[in-house]
């Protein structure tokens, strides 16, 4: 038995051969993975990014990296993790040991988790120091004082561009000017607006990929929230916003006792329930909100498929949606609406918490660069570099400040990196609404600090009660929250889940918390 | 050589040694297959085996060595990550640094109130799975093995595989398409019911039909890929018994009822065993990618693998999902044994262990 088959390979070829092949893969795989490209000879610090990799990245990357290393003498090299696995892939990524410098985390994600475990690093200490002016210079003290942990210290840099994060809409203008005589000032000339565009264009009013509670739980404000227009105060009390809300009493800060309820116990929720219900049954909102993705929605809302969409204040409604759809639907165009009766002189509650920070990994190559990292990005032309390109190949400046996209490279998820109020650019193209929105919000002035602004509550005595409750509420909540199911037999069975998962021991940890916040504020 | 020293036609025809067969020397020459064959030559049947294993099969031991390294590494090595299950797991210590905590991180999925549902789940719709994909298989395969055009058999095998290589997000895209249209009104099923003037239906709401749904798309998905390995299996029964059969006046549909099935039974019962061995895994790929985070659905389509996958993504705690994560894979490997235990009592001839 010379030979194993026809072609007159040996048998001793063919197994020294196989032993070759075997021990070549294992030395690869023992290799640390360091000898790819963006490493230089003084070093490279790994970031973690949420989303896709925009267009034209290793362009854009390598003219960072070139700048960054003649000024600090090192570069970067940020791995994009899709948004869909972002939360469990940057989990792992921390419970491995991986020692990537930083990464975007938040409430609504694990830094919880990540505090507790000690996996990220407490920052006051650096900022302390004064070797980081840039950073602290565009982040606000507010901003930092918002999202202090309740031990005092602050985990994570608020990756914000501007004050508030107001949930609000984006709406059809040209439709607006059809339907409601140009402008939207009440709750009740949206929903006309809404029903009457779907009768006549035969379109939903509002289209959306996902239910979330914020939708019809205002806080202060939600797309189907009437009560936030005129009376833009309540903001309820979570542990994790994907679990379930507690309102606060209104006069908790002058009582100092929070007398949190569980949100089905407001009537204005439960009324904003039944709303979205009725308009699930009469076609004003999508049916598939719980089967389709936000990017889904979107497609659908620029290729002219609905009336409004949900939006935030940052910045980015019409510069990320306006192209698409203009070329979708020729004349269309795009305007913002704050939900409230008194228009930009309402003064609603914020707690000026971020919904994005980037926190420093514990077990990160280098704290010291990482940090430096965040303060060479809070420049006015580093930050431009990063966030819109290459100066006169991708953008140019326009009407003194703003910025007019020239080529492909759009999207660099700034949220978790490099978002800071005082150096985001406004889009050449941005609507007027959205504009005035968008500068009104970067103004903490403008807003009543809530009761409850600091208060970030200690999940730890309850973890397990929790953990069943969030899973509860993303079988028998989210329905509720899209229409999907009807309200009375729907929060009917979200409480008996709530009762089993041990909803009262949670409630009762949480007011003696918020309480013994009160207590503390004076 | 396989079967030198006798053993049944069954396994003659498929080329697989039975325990009553002897394993070839070099020389040639078939050694006892049994210690008590052995010692009737006078040699110790552990030494024996000693000595032959050392001089003789070096060889072997180097060609499975990557497979065994495969395994230690991928298979072996992360069960020590099970310890985690019985942690109450901190990030910053890691593994084998945090803190015992007994069981009780199997209490939150056994007092969850869900588990009952959860288990249910995902034996019945693996059950449904399993029993319609192998269904499905076998009838292709015997379809396609009458059909007389080679290029007309060779181009359905090819069209019936197709569905095995797409991808669960584009099968969830078309069933949306099926069953919910644009906006989630309307949808082909809904039109063509409307046509026969059939109420609409909302398909995404109601939880009742999707067992049935998904074992459709499992079918649709698996039946092709399974009837090419029947096919193949059908291409290996001599040519001989056929046309014994057919000396015996044996009609096409008798030949494949009383030849062809009978001897797909060995290959049906690897599947079979294979399919078992996976029945407490809920295919999460697919039945995530469809339903996603539908809660009205839950009620018959969350398994223990949605479920723990909503687990970590959710609240990311890793004591917990590893636990549930234990428990899934201890049932599944008692029901492995179990459903080999039946296969060797009821059906030894087609026993792969």
């Amino acid at each position: 038995m010379a030979a194993i088959n026809d072609a007159g390979l040996s048998r001793r070829s063919f197994l020294l051969g196989t032993a070759g092949l075997g021990a070549v893969g294992a030395l690869a795989a023992c290799g640390d993975g360091s000898g790819g490209g963006g490493s230089t000879s003084g070093g490279s610090l790994s970031l973690l990014l949420p989303g896709d990799v925009p267009p034209e990245w290793d362009r854009v990357l390598g003219a960072v990296n070139e700048k960054l290393e003649a000024d600090l003498g090192f570069t970067i090299a940020p791995e994009f993790i899709a948004w869909s696995n972002y939360a469990a892939q940057s989990l792992l990524k921390f419970t491995a040991g991986e020692d990537f410098d930083t990464a975007l985390s938040a409430r609504w994600l694990n830094i919880a988790q990540l505090v507790e475990s000690g996996a990220i690093v407490g920052l006051d200490g650096a900022f302390a120091s004064g070797d980081y002016p840039e950073l602290q210079v565009t982040v606000a003290q507010d901003a930092f004082d918002a999202n202090r942990w309740p031990d005092g210290a602050v985990y994570g840099i608020p990756a914000v561009n501007s004050a508030a994060r107001l949930h609000h809409y984006t709406l059809r203008a040209d439709l607006v000017d059809s339907y409601a005589g140009g402008s939207i000032d009440s709750f009740d000339q949206l929903e006309q607006f809404w029903y009457d565009v779907h009768q006549r264009e035969g379109i939903p009013g509002f289209i959306r990929g996902g239910a979330s509670p914020w939708l019809v739980l205002g806080g202060p404000t939600g797309v189907f929230f009437p009560e936030g227009w005129e009376d833009p105060s309540v903001i309820p009390v979570f542990f994790s916003s994907d679990s379930l809300f507690f309102v606060p009493a209104a006069d908790a800060a002058s009582t100092g006792s929070s007398d949190l309820v569980p949100f089905w116990e407001h009537q204005p929720y439960v009324d904003a329930l039944r709303r979205v219900r009725q308009y699930y049954e009469d076609g004003i909102i999508n049916a598939d909100m719980l089967n389709i993705d936000t990017a889904t929605a979107k497609g659908q809302f620029t290729s002219g498929g609905a009336a409004s969409v949900w939006a935030i204040t940052d910045g980015t409604s019409t510069s990320s949606q306006l192209p698409e759809l203009s070329a979708a639907v020729p004349g269309a165009s795009l305007m913002n609406v704050m939900p409230f009766a008194d228009g930009l002189a309402a003064r609603p509650n914020q707690t000026f918490q971020a919904d994005n920070m980037v926190v420093l990994n514990a077990s990160g190559s280098d704290n010291t660069r990482a940090l430096q990292l965040l303060d060479w990005v809070s420049k006015q032309e580093n930050h431009d570099l990063l966030q819109y390109g290459i100066e006169g190949t991708d953008w140019e400046l326009v009407d003194g400040d703003r910025y007019r996209q020239l080529g492909t490279y759009a999207n660099f998820p700034g949220y978790a990196l490099s978002w800071r109020v005082d150096r985001e650019r406004k889009a050449a193209d941005m609507s007027d609404s959205e504009d005035e929105l968008f500068t009104w919000s970067q103004d903490y002035n403008n807003f009543e600090r809530d009761p409850f602004s600091s208060f970030i509550p200690d999940l730890g005595p309850v973890e397990t009660e929790h953990s069943q409750i969030t899973a509860a509420i993303a079988e028998f909540g989210l329905p509720l929250w899209a229409g999907a199911k009807d309200v009375d037999p729907g929060l009917d069975e979200l409480k008996r889940a709530m009762e089993t998962a041990g909803y009262e021991k949670v409630l009762d940890e949480l007011r003696t918390q918020a309480d013994a916040y009160l207590a503390d504020q004076g | 050589m396989t079967g030198a020293t006798g053993g049944d036609p069954m396994t003659a025809t498929t080329g697989r040694p039975t325990a009553t067969t002897g394993r070839p020397t070099a020389t040639g020459q078939t050694e006892p297959a049994t210690p008590a064959a052995a010692n009737r030559r006078g040699v110790p049947a552990r030494r024996r085996r000693g000595v032959q294993w050392r001089r003789k099969d070096y060889g072997l031991v180097i060609l499975a060595a990557p497979a065994i390294v495969f395994f230690l590494v991928f298979a072996y090595g992360p069960m020590a990550g099970l310890v985690v299950a019985f942690q109450d797991f901190n990030i910053k210590d890691g593994v084998f640094g945090s803190p015992w905590a007994g069981l009780s991180n199997f209490e939150f999925f056994f007092t969850s109130g869900q588990m009952a549902r959860i288990l249910r789940n995902t034996l019945v719709l693996n059950a449904l799975f399993l029993a319609a994909t192998l269904g499905a298989g076998v009838l292709l395969a015997l379809m396609l093995n009458e059909i007389r055009g080679t290029l007309l058999r060779r181009g359905l095998q090819s069209a019936v595989f197709i569905p095995y290589f797409v991808s669960p997000i584009v099968i969830s895209i078309f069933l949306q398409a099926f069953l919910a249209g644009v906006g989630g009104r309307g949808g082909i099923v809904n039109d063509a019911l409307n046509v026969f003037s059939l109420p609409s239906v909302s398909w995404y709401t109601e939880p009742g039909p999707w067992p049935w749904i998904l074992t459709i798309v499992k079918v649709w998905q698996l039946g092709g890929y399974f009837s090419v390995i029947f096919l193949a299996a059908i291409t290996s029964i001599p040519e001989e018994v056929y046309e014994a059969g057919v000396i015996d006046g044996a009609s096409r549909a008798q030949m494949a009822w009383r030849i062809t099935l009978p001897l797909l039974k060995p290959t049906g019962a690897v599947l079979l065993l294979l399919g078992v061995g996976r029945i407490f895994y809920g295919d999460f790929g697919l039945i995530y990618a469809i339903v996603g985070d539908n809660g009205i659905l839950f009620a018959t389509t969350d398994v223990i693998d949605t479920y723990v996958f909503r687990a970590l993504r959710t609240y990311g705690d890793f004591g917990t999902t590893a636990a549930i994560g234990l428990f899934q894979s201890v049932v599944g490997f008692v029901l492995v044994m179990i459903a080999l235990g039946v296969q060797r009592r009821y059906s030894k001839e087609s026993s792969i262990l």
